[in-house]
């Protein structure tokens, strides 16, 4: 029994560490640009399949490509903030959510429309391979997805404690017009912002292709997780959505194993809904939008 | 003044007559298929409307209550041997009562996070659907027993008569919208749509009016679940929970022009064309053309026409008539 609850809290923090690549990309847009990004997932769904290419075509190792995959996508976070989201900042909510929204719609079907929906996966030497702490069984792939998952977490926070830059957008998350004042530039600070989220989106694809498969769904799998972590976690707090999320990958691998295989989602959603109902204001944070 | 209204009244008259013999004046089932589609997915754009477009309330879930609808009139139907005509009525109570936690939790949301909560109420009873095995047949889902040509069970052979009912359910639906557009309630609406508390702080009491609305919105949606399921004689949670469902009716009222009483209908008629037209030119086998073309639109109306196609519709109709005859053939050579 204890071996089964510690086996579930294992799995559910690896893949925690995921949902929280994919979160902290979801806070940080809202966070400085105030846009919730509703393809968020579906650039964790190009890294993927930007990793499986590499890694079908010229033998590259996904975790390798990290290399391509976070800048690439970061140059179009870029372009995404530039042409596309700095278009509707001044029109409210409902313009901004389904600008987003549409962009998810049209990057799942194209993909759709260029590869099917079948599931493409890639053999890595060590996605079969595990450690065996005690009774607990570790798979590699998914440690090493963990680890670099938080290893990009704390460059992040550091990189928002530390730098000019990082510093200037907690800035403009702050308060944009003071920011303004202070010479901070918000369309550079958005841009970054942007490309640094879905940077960390493509690394999830890549830190996932060695034990999950690629398919242009994938992506909404993971966004409703991060929607969910950063509701809890607070909009728009990177450690808020970092601890939810690892929080959540506990509780949906825990009701996977206690209620049934196909209950984790409820599990989460159920948190989800109760927090809004008592703490709609998240579990780490007194502010509200 | 007096003239623009009779020749806006003239025009519907024309509009509803030629909607009226449609079905007769095409014999195609294919296309009145389509129609069908039309007529239903306007009319659910229309209760969706009233929540999200007049009071801004962005609702990602509107499949909750679609899927109540269908599975009680289904449940009633093969459990009980209960007409879904009553079945109907009864699914519209249902979503009301659902309505009333999920709007508790859902209202003292903002914005995305309002949407985002409402993406997970309509997923959270979709699993809960998928895991009632012994209750609604789980994820196989079941169909419906065919009764061969009996209107009291809400069943046809002649296609058409499902056009008129969903013809008349759309008529509802446009005259309900167009009676709160001009009450009390409805520019109370707007008003929380426009700044909920600036609403507030006038004495409007925007929780009661959110979830008067959201009854009234549930509701109907419900209605369209169970017209939708004994139509297409088939139900599983999939398709009725489905998220693509709560996507296609929000689209086709920002399409069409969001707090609009036609904006809906617009939306509908030009997104299910298209996918009607790309149906017939590239078959039903290129999986994502419709979407990718209708995310294409989306993209294109709100960089160009935040609200909706519908003004478009009406600048050009106004420029035509006041333009007078000569210059209006004019505009019409333009383009």
């Amino acid at each position: 029994m204890l071996a089964t609850v510690a086996q579930a809290v294992v799995n559910g923090l690896l893949i925690g560490g995921i949902y929280a690549l994919v979160s902290i990309g979801v806070t940080l847009i809202f966070g400085v640009v105030k846009v919730v990004n509703f393809a968020q997932g579906e650039f964790v769904m190009i890294g993927m399949y930007i990793s499986y290419f590499l890694a079908t075509r010229f033998g590259i190792d996904p975790l390798a490509s990290l290399v391509v995959t976070m800048p690439t996508l970061f140059v179009v976070g870029v372009l995404l903030q530039q042409f596309l989201i700095r278009r509707v900042l001044a029109l409210g909510d409902m313009p901004q959510i389904f600008l987003t929204f549409a962009l998810s719609l049209l990057l799942l079907n194209v993909m759709l429309l260029l590869f099917t929906a079948d599931y493409r996966t890639v053999q890595t030497p060590y996605t079969e391979t595990a450690i065996h702490l005690g009774a607990v069984y570790v798979p590699v792939a998914k440690l090493i997805a963990f680890v670099v998952a938080m290893l990009l977490s704390l460059a992040l926070w550091l990189f928002l404690r530390g730098t000019d830059l990082g510093k200037a957008m907690r800035a403009a998350a702050q308060n944009r017009d003071v920011a303004m004042l202070m010479g901070i530039n918000p369309d550079r600070v958005f841009c970054v912002a942007v490309g640094v989220a879905l940077a960390l989106a493509g690394a999830a694809g890549s830190l996932l292709m060695p034990f999950y498969p690629a398919y242009p769904m994938v992506g909404q799998v993971f966004v409703l997780m991060a929607f969910v972590a950063v509701v809890l976690g607070t909009l728009g707090n990177v450690t808020g959505a970092l601890i939810a999320s690892l929080m959540m990958g506990v509780a949906e691998s825990l009701g996977i194993q206690f209620v049934g295989a196909d209950s984790g989602l409820i599990v989460v959603f159920l948190m989800l809904l109760l927090t809004l109902a008592f703490r709609p204001s998240g579990l780490f944070g007194g502010w509200t939008r | 003044m007096p003239k623009l209204r009779t020749s806006a009244a003239l025009w519907l008259s024309v509009l509803a007559l030629i909607v009226l013999v449609l079905p007769l004046a095409v014999p195609s089932h294919f296309a009145i298929d389509i129609f069908i589609r039309v007529l239903l997915f306007a009319f659910i754009g229309v209760a969706w409307n009233l929540m999200g477009g007049y009071a801004k309330q962005l609702s990602l879930g509107h499949a909750a209550y679609f899927g109540l609808g269908a599975y009680t009139s289904t449940i009633l139907l093969i459990r009980f041997g209960v007409s879904p005509w009553i079945g109907m009525l009864a699914g519209g109570v249902v979503a009301m009562l659902a309505s009333l936690p999920i709007g508790a939790v859902c209202f003292r949301l903002r914005g995305p996070y309002f949407a985002i909560a409402t993406i997970a109420t309509a997923q959270v009873l979709m699993l809960l659907f998928l895991k009632f095995r012994d209750f609604a047949w789980g994820a196989e889902g079941t169909t419906m027993p065919n009764l061969g040509n009996s209107p009291l069970m809400m069943q046809f052979d002649a296609k058409a008569a499902y056009y008129y009912i969903a013809l008349v359910m759309l008529a509802i639906g446009l005259a309900i919208t167009y009676r709160i557009e001009r009450s009390r309630m409805g520019y109370y609406l707007v008003a929380v749509g426009e700044d909920e508390d600036a609403a507030e702080a006038i004495g409007v009491n925007a929780l009661r009016i959110k979830r008067n609305t959201y009854l009234i919105s549930a509701f109907l949606t419900a209605l369209a679940g169970t017209f939708y399921v004994q139509y297409i004689y088939f139900i599983d949670p999939n398709t009725v929970f489905g998220f693509n469902i709560s996507v296609e009716v929000a689209l086709v009222s920002i399409v069409g022009g969001i707090g609009t009483l036609w904006g809906p209908v617009v939306g509908t008629v030009l997104l299910e064309a298209t996918s009607a037209l790309l149906q017939s030119w590239l078959g039903s086998s290129h999986g994502g053309v419709q979407l990718t073309v209708y995310s294409l639109i989306l993209i294109a109306v709100i960089l160009w026409r935040p609200s909706g196609l519908l003004g478009v519709l009406t600048d050009a109709y106004a420029r035509v008539v006041h333009a007078g005859p000569v210059r209006a053939r004019e505009a019409s050579l333009d383009g």
